[in-house]
């Protein structure tokens, strides 16, 4: 039952939480919209933001593959969020000290190799072992990584960063022009503010549709495996990871399969950020970028693609928000750094009155023909439950 | 008669010689049995006779000192658990395993081995074949579970059933995997009299049906009314083996579990 086909049905079949989320976001866009419309909120800054967003939303998407399904607690997003951003970067710009130059498709093939070779090394030793030992060994390697950014200046430019880092569709077919090529627009909704679409907002849409396309293509692939056996065998991992093994199931196998998927998906999100700011230094590496993500997932719910997905988002809200904070209400203090406190407040209150997070897995998950077309026309279709997903009081 | 004395033509199961300690205590001690095909065999002995120990040895949890495991005649000494599966031994668990955020037929879905929809690769290259085997599987889990008369579980929590009830599952969905020789671990202790009745005809119609077990059980009544032969464990080595009555005649075993020891 799609939302197009019959959206009276769709709606009458959410969940509470669902129902919650989906009002809340729908006030929250229509606030977005009044105040790109009244002029509040630059339409180019607005457009960075939702490539943040969807950048969030990547991390989010990978911390859960690992976490979220398997059970694997990752402190390296930010060591794979770095790999993926100065993958890219230093096959990219012009000012890269090592090759430089090259076509985006070729820094974004190459970061997701060097991802996924390092997310093989730190597997291999630790995968064997409880859980903790690749929680130890992924913090250890955030720091390495990043020590490794900042000191090994002839390769990395060490703290100088790299900059002259070309937009993702530079050197395509019309794409590559887009921005110049499209008019200036000008609208005047309320008199006296203007809203302007030029070259800066085409260039920031086209960074939008980029990311649309890879947070899309992830979504369509986490969300066919979570519904799947293999998914299924991820999750038993994540209970408990004796019983997989006493069934038959290669545990070791499905683990590092989920950590390397989720690695990608975090390398990914630093490829898209190269592009997005055009400029990336050790500072990008930061192991906040971790904290952010863990947040994101277990405020969204852990195992829960599109909680992945309203955490990522939620993230840059607070993240960005608060700046706007001091304009809404004269502050007597700097709101920037209420920031940390604010998204502490949340992640607290969550843990209190909503561990699973806020929207956690809410239906059976088995390969969807196999329940709607199969075996099994009697038995009522989805198992609406509300479940423990597990989270982050583990 | 001398351990593991009883003529095996067609073991499905052999251990011969299994070593194991931990520190200084020899958990199992050069232990030698064998488990006839189409059996139900018992496996009993007082606490700390080191049954448990001997599970995890058979099913690959364990690395032996010494000694082998042979399923279906193939060597599976000193595999890992899903290999030792793959030959066709699965086991259960004591206590049973709650899996958080499923319902019971999903987690009976995680019985079937080797679906084509466990390789990621296949979920997006043939997802019509991981479609066909979901189905088949789906319906197949909902046959056993109606064999089981708890197919009005199949939709609940897995987690929000009562013990016996997850018991009973966990039989269900190790049926699933199609085992050769199934290994239970105390499929009755903390099972309420009426489920373990139950559990007792499961077992016994199954056997009929053509699967092989092992079961270690304290509760002698129903140890002694399902399984034949029972063999007797005690500080790691076996102590006899033969049927109901002849374990319950024997010296030995009375000595064992009441602490005579010599």
């Amino acid at each position: 039952m799609s939302l197009v086909d019959d959206p009276r049905g769709a709606l009458a079949d959410l969940t509470r939480p669902e129902a919650w989320v989906l009002g809340v976001s729908a006030a929250f866009a229509l606030f977005l919209f009044v105040s790109l419309l009244t002029g509040a909120l630059g339409p180019s800054y607005f457009l960075f933001l939702v490539g943040l967003a969807g950048m969030y939303a990547l991390l989010s998407f990978g911390l859960n593959a690992q976490w979220g399904f398997t059970g694997l607690i990752n402190f390296s997003v930010a060591a794979f969020f770095g790999i993926g951003a100065y993958g890219s970067a230093l096959m990219t710009a012009s000012s890269s000290p090592i090759a430089g130059g090259f076509n985006p498709l070729v820094g974004l093939a190459v970061a997701l190799v060097v991802a996924f070779v390092l997310a093989l090394l730190i597997g291999i030793p630790t995968l064997r072992l409880r859980a903790d030992y690749l929680a130890i060994a992924s913090l250890g390697l955030a720091e390495v990584v990043r020590l490794i950014v900042l000191n090994e200046r002839w390769l990395t430019n060490g703290s100088g960063g790299v900059r002259g880092i070309p937009g993702f569709f530079q050197g395509w077919p019309v794409l590559s022009t887009f921005p110049e090529a499209m008019p200036g627009l000008r609208l005047e909704v309320i008199p006296g503010s203007p809203v302007l679409l030029e070259t800066a907002f085409w260039q920031a849409s086209l960074n939008v549709l980029l990311v649309l396309m890879f947070a899309g293509a992830v979504y369509f692939v986490l969300h066919r495996a979570h519904q799947s056996p293999w998914g299924r065998v991820l999750r038993t991992i994540r209970s408990d990871e004796d019983l997989a093994r006493a069934l038959g199931k290669n545990t070791y196998s499905f683990k590092m399969q989920s950590f390397i998927l989720g690695s990608l998906i975090m390398a990914l999100a630093g490829v898209f950020y190269t592009h997005l700011n055009l400029y990336v230094g050790p500072g990008d590496l930061d192991p906040i970028t971790t904290f952010y993500a863990w947040v994101a997932v277990i405020l969204g719910g852990s195992g829960s693609n599109r909680g992945a997905l309203f955490g990522g988002i939620v993230i840059v809200t607070i993240r960005e928000g608060t700046r706007f904070l001091n304009d809404a209400a004269a502050l007597p203090i700097d709101p920037a750094p209420l920031r940390l406190l604010l998204i502490g407040v949340v992640i607290v209150a969550v843990m209190r009155y909503r561990p699973q997070g806020v929207l956690p897995p809410q239906r059976e998950l088995i390969w969807p023909s196999a329940v709607d077309g199969g075996g099994t026309p009697d038995t009522p279709e989805s198992g609406v439950r509300e479940q423990k997903g597990g989270g982050g009081d583990e | 008669m001398s351990e593991g004395a009883l003529p095996k033509e067609d073991a499905v199961l052999r251990v011969d010689d299994l070593q194991k300690s931990f520190g200084g205590l020899a958990a199992t001690d050069h232990a030698t049995f064998a488990v006839e095909r189409g059996t139900i065999t018992g496996l009993i002995g007082p606490n700390g006779a080191g049954k448990s120990t001997l599970f995890n040895l058979i099913s690959g949890f364990y690395e032996p000192d010494g000694g082998t495991v042979e399923v279906n005649g193939t060597d599976v000494t000193g595999m890992e658990p899903y290999e030792v599966a793959e030959h066709g031994l699965i086991r259960t668990f004591q206590t049973p395993r709650k899996l958080e955020g499923m319902t019971v037929r999903e987690a009976m879905l995680i019985g079937p081995r080797n679906q084509p929809g466990e390789s990621f690769v296949n979920l997006f290259a043939r997802p019509g074949t991981v479609a066909e085997s979901e189905s088949a599987n789906l319906a197949e889990a909902e046959r056993i579970l109606e064999e089981f008369e708890i197919d009005h579980l199949a939709t609940q929590p897995a987690t929000d059933i009562s013990g016996g009830q997850m018991k009973l599952v966990e039989l269900a969905r190790a049926m699933l995997a199609e085992p050769e020789v199934l290994l239970l671990d105390e499929p009755v202790a903390g099972v309420n009299p009426t489920l373990a009745k139950k559990l007792k005809e499961q077992v016994r119609r199954l056997n009929e049906q053509g699967t092989t077990f092992l079961l270690i059980e304290h509760d002698m009544e129903f140890v002694m009314d399902l399984a034949d032969p029972i063999v007797v464990l005690d500080q790691g080595h076996v102590l006899t083996e033969g049927t109901p009555e002849e374990v319950r005649n024997d010296d030995r075993v009375i000595d064992a579990y009441l602490g005579g020891g010599t």
